[in-house]
């Protein structure tokens, strides 16, 4: 029972990730011979596209970014055992708090960025937060506050966005634009890749730390595994619900602020749809692990961008990538004790064989 | 101000429909002792292939077996890939939401070559009593309803007669609360696991088809959260039928409301999205209060 959780060698580990990836490539090929007009095109344009073409594997990197941010955010929660399923609302509000907050006026740039990006992780983590003291006050399953909270607070922003903050000289609804000089640099022209990059490997590295090194990453961990443990251990209910459920939403925010400064530059209705539950499935393949959340998030942004890009002329709807994304985050978590037994079978009967 | 009322009742009944059979189905897994948050992808999945089989075999028989087979077929694996595989409930469950709006998405736009509202030319679902619907007060929010309003009500007494009055019954809550027991008997807890897996998928279908059928049209993501809404009211119910009927019907009124409220007082439609979240919201906070206060006395 030991290899159900986090026993797993690493050499099994690695061999669910390969035969996971073997397995979404042939779902994907078999998906686009069964819906793209021109096989080959497709192929060519889902699997070496977003490779080759300088804009698109830009974009590609740069999609990666949020992603591995909000995925942050996940693994905190979910590695103590915390559901944190009001990413999507989280993200939104903290774009367009960072919006507003880049909007009141500032001139230097480095300041303007700190002010929103400080404002967009507030009212991430008081969104996460408001689940956190729920579950430690009341008992109510956060699994379910925090979904329901996002979806009022999703509602709320598409309002903000479509009525009081929308820049009426713009025919789609969006807000106005943050100052075009506190913008991150772009680094990859011409694609959106810009310097959120370097900050969200930053932000990965520093979780790992946290995650391992320190005590509150101690103390998470412990609870996650054993709460009534947890508990003997004088770990406090509020270090192990509320306090994950901050900075899984604060880097929710946050990362939904990158997505501003990064890409965007003003928040458009349902801009950021979709990328909270995205980081769940990248935090679920990284098993929780910050370092792991690198690949992940690129292996996700490249699905992505495959299927953008196969869209373009193919005729086939870029939601392809859902069927396959369910496919991978079925793989890997499933696959995990059957097909480890399965390989060591099949290794030892050979062994046997030897003989 | 009266035909106001008795329209905003009348169509809370209806609404509560999709709720009902989407937290019946729930029931049936979360007292076999799994959370279903799959609920949501079912329920499309049933919504989109009844749809779709009765606009192109111009049945609606024929469309709803589909929905009811196709959705089966969803939670069939969904079931077998969570128990054979041992995988995580919650994670297959997020599969399945996702799967959904993916495979419903790319046929669309395969088979209709469009992404947005599917709409058909289906006759109106049957209203069985509608003959009775001019009776004073009770007609219009009793009677006047499509039949699967009335199935939803058979199906939930159907379904607390199974679970609370049948072995089987018995055995399937045995699942979620004293495995150790079923083991015993020489019973499989996960063959139960599975079965009512496939059960919550057969009634999200007829939760989805209550949702499309009534438009003639499949709408990209037709559930709306109601699916989460069900785990609430199961939540709520304290996972007894009438009392998930009773928190069904309350939400549902207050979405009515609402609507009404959009023509009359000019609430930005944002709002009137929102308010069922709210009120779930809220319900799910007076709920853990009750509970509370009433683990104090």
């Amino acid at each position: 029972m030991s290899i159900d959780k986090q026993g797993m060698n690493t050499r099994e580990g690695f061999k669910i990730i390969i035969f996971t990836l073997t397995v979404s490539v042939l779902l994907t090929l078999v998906l686009l011979g069964a819906f793209a007009s021109s096989f080959p095109d497709a192929v060519t344009a889902f699997f070496v596209r977003p490779l080759t073409n300088r804009y698109f594997f830009g974009n590609l990197l740069a999609a990666a970014i949020p992603l591995m941010i909000a995925g942050l955010g996940i693994a905190f929660a979910f590695s103590s055992s915390n559901f944190n399923l009001g990413g999507e609302g989280q993200i939104y509000a903290g774009a367009l708090a960072a919006v507003l907050a880049a909007r009141t006026g500032g001139t230097n740039p480095l300041a303007i960025q700190m002010l929103a990006l400080l404002a967009a992780s507030i009212i991430g983590a008081v969104l996460g937060g408001i689940s956190g003291l729920l579950k430690r006050n009341l008992r109510v399953d956060e699994l379910l506050s925090s979904f329901l909270i996002s979806g009022i607070t999703v509602y709320s922003v598409d309002f903000l966005i479509a009525g009081p903050l929308r820049d009426t000289s713009s025919n789609f609804m969006t807000t106005a634009a943050i100052p075009a000089n506190s913008a991150f640099l772009k680094i990859y022209p011409p694609s959106n890749l810009s310097t959120a990059l370097f900050l969200a490997l930053a932000a990965v590295i520093t979780g790992k730390f946290i995650m391992d090194r320190t005590r509150i990453g101690f103390e998470l961990k412990i609870a996650g595994a054993n709460r009534e443990f947890a508990q003997y251990a004088g770990i406090g209910a509020s270090a192990s619900t509320i306090l994950p459920m901050v900075l899984s939403g604060a880097l929710h925010g946050f990362s939904g602020g990158i997505l501003i400064f990064g890409t965007y530059f003003k928040a458009m209705r349902g801009f950021s749809a979709g990328i909270g539950w995205s980081a769940i499935a990248v935090s679920l393949i990284a098993k929780n692990n910050p370092l792991g959340l690198i690949p992940a998030a690129f292996f996700y942004a490249y699905l992505e961008a495959g299927s953008k890009s196969v869209m373009l002329g193919a005729n086939i709807s870029s939601e392809i990538v859902l069927i396959i994304q369910s496919a991978v985050l079925i793989l890997i978590t499933a696959t995990r004790v059957p097909l480890a037994r399965l390989v060591s079978n099949r290794n030892q009967h050979k062994k046997e064989g030897k003989r | 101000m009266s035909s106001a009322f008795s329209a905003i009742l009348s169509n809370a009944v209806a609404g509560m429909t999709p709720l009902l059979l989407a937290a019946m189905g729930g029931l049936f897994t979360e007292l076999a002792g799994s959370l279903n948050i799959a609920l949501e992808g079912l329920m499309m999945t049933g919504a989109f292939a009844g749809i779709v089989a009765a606009h192109l075999s111009s049945s609606p028989a024929i469309g709803v077996l589909t929905g009811l087979a196709a959705t089966a077929l969803v939670a069939w694996v969904y079931g077998i890939i969570t128990i054979g595989l041992k995988a995580n409930i919650f994670i297959t469950g997020l599969a399945v939401n996702i799967f959904a709006a993916g495979l419903t998405a790319v046929l669309s736009q395969q088979f209709f070559k469009t992404k947005s509202v599917l709409a058909f030319s289906l006759a109106e679902p049957a209203r069985p009593f509608a003959r009775l619907a001019a009776l004073p007060i009770v007609g219009p929010m009793l009677f006047g309803h499509t039949w699967f309003v009335y199935l939803a009500w058979i199906l939930t007494f159907a379904g607390w007669v199974i679970l609370f009055k049948s072995t089987y019954g018995m055995r399937l809550r045995a699942t979620g609360s004293n495995p150790k027991a079923l083991i015993i008997l020489g019973k499989n807890p996960e063959t139960y696991v599975a079965q009512s897996i496939v059960i919550s998928g057969l009634y999200c279908a007829l939760a989805g088809m209550s949702l499309s059928f009534p438009l003639s049209a499949f709408v990209p993501n037709i559930s709306a959260g109601r699916g989460w809404v069900a785990l609430v009211a199961i939540y709520l119910g304290a996972k007894k039928p009438a009392a998930i009927a009773a928190a069904c019907f309350v939400f549902a009124l207050a979405e009515s409301y609402s609507n009404f409220a959009q023509g009359s007082l000019k609430i930005p439609s944002e709002f009137i999205l929102a308010i069922p979240y709210i009120v779930t919201l809220l319900a799910l906070i007076s709920g853990a209060l009750a509970r509370r206060l009433s683990d104090r006395k």
